[in-house]
């Protein structure tokens, strides 16, 4: 076909592919006019957000005004608070009454595997160079106590030549970069302006992936509720000026709550003044976490 | 325009109206506020009721368990700990053991439910919780609590040496922690704690004199085999042999019991023993424990050492040492499994403690105390027991 013909056969056909695509492509700029023109509150001003603090599609006039309004919570303002916690390994005792106080402050369900905090038992027995490890879920411990809802190491180390031993509490680290706040479909999960990452349960719809998503395994599935069930740091006691439920109870002040915007507070002093490290650096996920007394097997 | 054409940009335009309307319906006017999220939903979150409520909350009503508290040492164990300039609250208030939070309190159906409780929407599975969850029952029978207080303080290898633990085995075996120590304020002192000592099997709180286990009557002719050395009315003829009037029946019992089974040897005692029935071990203990008990008294400046001696080494924890219990007079045990040790002859005493230190009695407890005391020590206390009245 020459090129003569080209020309004859686009002279021929009323509307030629190339004009469709273009109509289309026009087509579709009007209707993305009109998306712009009526949806308001959500101008297409993605290329207008200045920093990456700012939500989808919002611009910096919108940013401003949501600092500037924060969530009505009474006498709280999530503007002025960047929250944190301290786990000083060598003062755990391994009483689970963090585990218990949580799930009764927070209604979580009872049995020994569905938790929002627990603890770990770390043992080197001499000669070994690696960890046994067990947390109250272990089945032992769970028939030692006699109940799934007690909560109880057990002494199954009496008589074993024991190199070291040490108990790690563990619970969600609120992480700055969250996995579980990546994958969420729904935008049920999302990480709140002074720390805590919670969860909307009224938008999840139970799908688990942030359960996958975490490296620290610290999301469950709540089978009552039929959402996802993660620690927030107590944040309906935080923004009432309390601590969080584990650190109330921790009878040997293992855990250590506060403002990192206080330089006072106690956790800004146990960062400072303690060789801090956070579980699994190299995840990326930077978690605001801080333990004190961690070895080389705690994970 | 062709006609097609225009059909399919109505057909578009519709469409993009369809979205933009349903967009603007179901999101809710805070998505997208601060981020991919609903933010009324932080204000909601937020809105929860804290139920841990503190100790202060408790104190309202339980004057008498919050004075206890606040005295002792698990109070003071809540001090505020300056390490490296951090302050650290440590130390158990009420929550911490009563699991159940105050605001579950008095009953759970009295407080608002929670926000997540209220929006339950997909019930996967219901979920059953057991009768024994953990605050059902905010008070703790004194049966549940050995398995409370070895939460925190039974012996494990991974607990930091700075905690308080106890080898179950050799501290008080199968006796109740609360039998020695109140949890509210668990250092032994029974001048600040003034509780009656327990039922061992019911948790329930008995008076001393509540247990009566044979019939004293039928014990006298039993006893009359012991008369050569115990004396008639069970004061013995030798201070070195001790005497048994007014003595717990309950002790006497497993005494006898122990030198039958000869998990405690004494020729004598083993030969008399073995012709004996449970029953005639009942009533024969139920005579003596009866039967008049006075002062053998001892050595009066030993005696006076002695007093000194006996609140420092703890005796008063179980025999009621110096009178510290408010419940029972002096040297009077607090169980019936432990012997009265006023106006015991300080000779036998003194041959029970060495005989406790050097390993040819052993107990639990008493083995592990005798072997902090010196020979004098020994001698001054048992002057002092011998010296305090039994009545």
């Amino acid at each position: 076909m020459t090129i003569q013909d080209k020309k004859l056969e686009a002279q021929e056909v009323p509307l030629s592919r190339r004009r469709f695509l273009g109509l289309l492509g026009k087509g579709a700029a009007c209707a993305g006019a009109i998306v712009g023109a009526v949806g308001a509150g959500s101008a297409l001003g993605a290329a207008e957000a200045g920093s990456g603090k700012h939500a989808y599609q919002q611009n910096d006039k919108q940013y401003a005004e949501a600092v500037n309004d924060p969530p009505k919570i009474p006498e709280y303002n999530w503007n002025d608070h960047q929250w944190a916690m301290g786990v000083d390994t060598t003062r755990c005792i391994g009483c689970l009454r963090c585990m218990e106080a949580c799930k009764m402050e927070n209604s979580v369900q009872m049995d020994a595997n569905h938790n929002r905090t627990w603890v770990e038992r770390y043992v080197y027995l001499e000669g070994s160079n690696t960890a046994l490890i067990d947390s109250q879920a272990d089945p032992k411990n769970i028939a030692n106590a006699g109940s799934e809802t007690k909560f109880r190491f057990d002494n199954r180390y009496k008589d074993a030549k024991v190199e070291k031993a040490f108990f790690v509490a563990k619970l969600c680290n609120q992480c700055e970069h969250p996995s579980c706040v990546e994958v969420c479909p729904t935008g049920a999960t999302f990480k709140s302006k002074d720390g805590p990452v919670l969860i909307d349960t009224t938008y999840c719809i139970g799908c688990q992936y942030c359960v996958q998503a975490c490296p620290y395994g610290a999301r469950s599935f709540n089978e009552s509720r039929g959402t996802a069930e993660k620690c927030n740091w107590c944040y309906h006691r935080i923004t009432k000026g309390l601590n969080p439920a584990c650190v109330e109870v921790c009878p040997t002040g293992s855990r250590v709550f506060g403002d990192r915007n206080d330089p006072e507070s106690p956790v800004s002093l146990f960062i400072r003044n303690n060789h801090v490290q956070v579980l699994k650096p190299e995840m990326g996920n930077a978690p605001n976490v801080f333990y004190v007394g961690l070895d080389k097997e705690v994970v | 325009m062709p006609k097609h054409i225009v059909r399919l940009l109505a057909l578009v335009a519709v469409f993009a109206i369809i979205a933009i309307a349903a967009k603007e319906f179901l999101i809710p006017a805070s998505f997208y506020q601060y981020g991919h999220y609903r933010g009324a939903a932080v204000a909601e979150i937020a809105s929860k009721i804290p139920k841990l409520d503190g100790s202060a909350s408790c104190q309202s009503c339980h004057k008498e368990a919050y004075a206890e508290w606040v005295t002792g040492i698990h109070r003071k164990a809540t001090r505020n700990d300056v390490v490296q300039g951090l302050v650290i609250k440590n130390g158990p208030n009420c929550e911490v053991c009563h699991t159940g939070p105050a605001g579950n309190h008095p009953s759970k159906e009295a407080m608002p439910l929670s926000i997540e409780d209220r929006v339950t929407t997909i019930t996967h599975k219901h979920i059953i919780h057991p009768a024994d969850v953990p605050g059902r029952n905010l008070m703790l029978a004194a049966k549940d609590m050995q398995s409370v207080c070895l939460a925190c303080h039974e012996k494990l290898e991974a607990r930091p040496k700075a905690q308080p633990q106890i080898a179950v085995d050799s501290h008080g075996g199968q006796e109740l922690c609360t039998t020695c120590h109140n949890p509210h304020s668990p250092r032994v002192n029974f001048a600040a704690v003034p509780r009656p000592p327990y039922d061992s099997i019911t948790g329930n709180a008995i008076p001393v004199s509540a247990f009566k286990p044979g019939d004293a009557g039928a014990g006298k002719s039993v006893a009359a085999a012991c008369a050569g050395c115990h004396g008639n009315a069970g004061m013995s003829v030798n201070p070195e042999w001790p005497n048994l009037a007014g003595q717990h029946a309950g002790y006497l019992v497993s005494s006898l019991k122990a030198f039958k089974s000869g998990t405690r040897k004494n020729d004598m005692m083993s030969g008399m023993a073995a012709g004996l029935s449970d029953a005639d071990m009942r009533n024969v203990a139920a005579y003596f424990s009866k039967a008049g008990c006075g002062v053998t008294w001892g050595d009066k400046a030993k005696a006076l050492l002695g007093k000194a001696k006996v609140a420092e080494a703890g005796c008063a924890a179980c025999h009621n040492a110096g009178g510290l219990r408010a419940a029972g007079a002096a040297g009077i045990s607090a169980s019936q499994a432990w012997p009265n040790l006023a106006g015991q002859n300080a000779g036998y005493l003194g041959v029970a403690l060495k005989a406790f230190k050097d390993g040819s009695r052993e107990h639990a407890v008493m083995s592990s105390v005798a072997k902090t005391l010196s020979d004098s020590d020994i001698d001054n206390q048992s002057a002092y027991f011998a010296s305090v009245s039994c009545r």
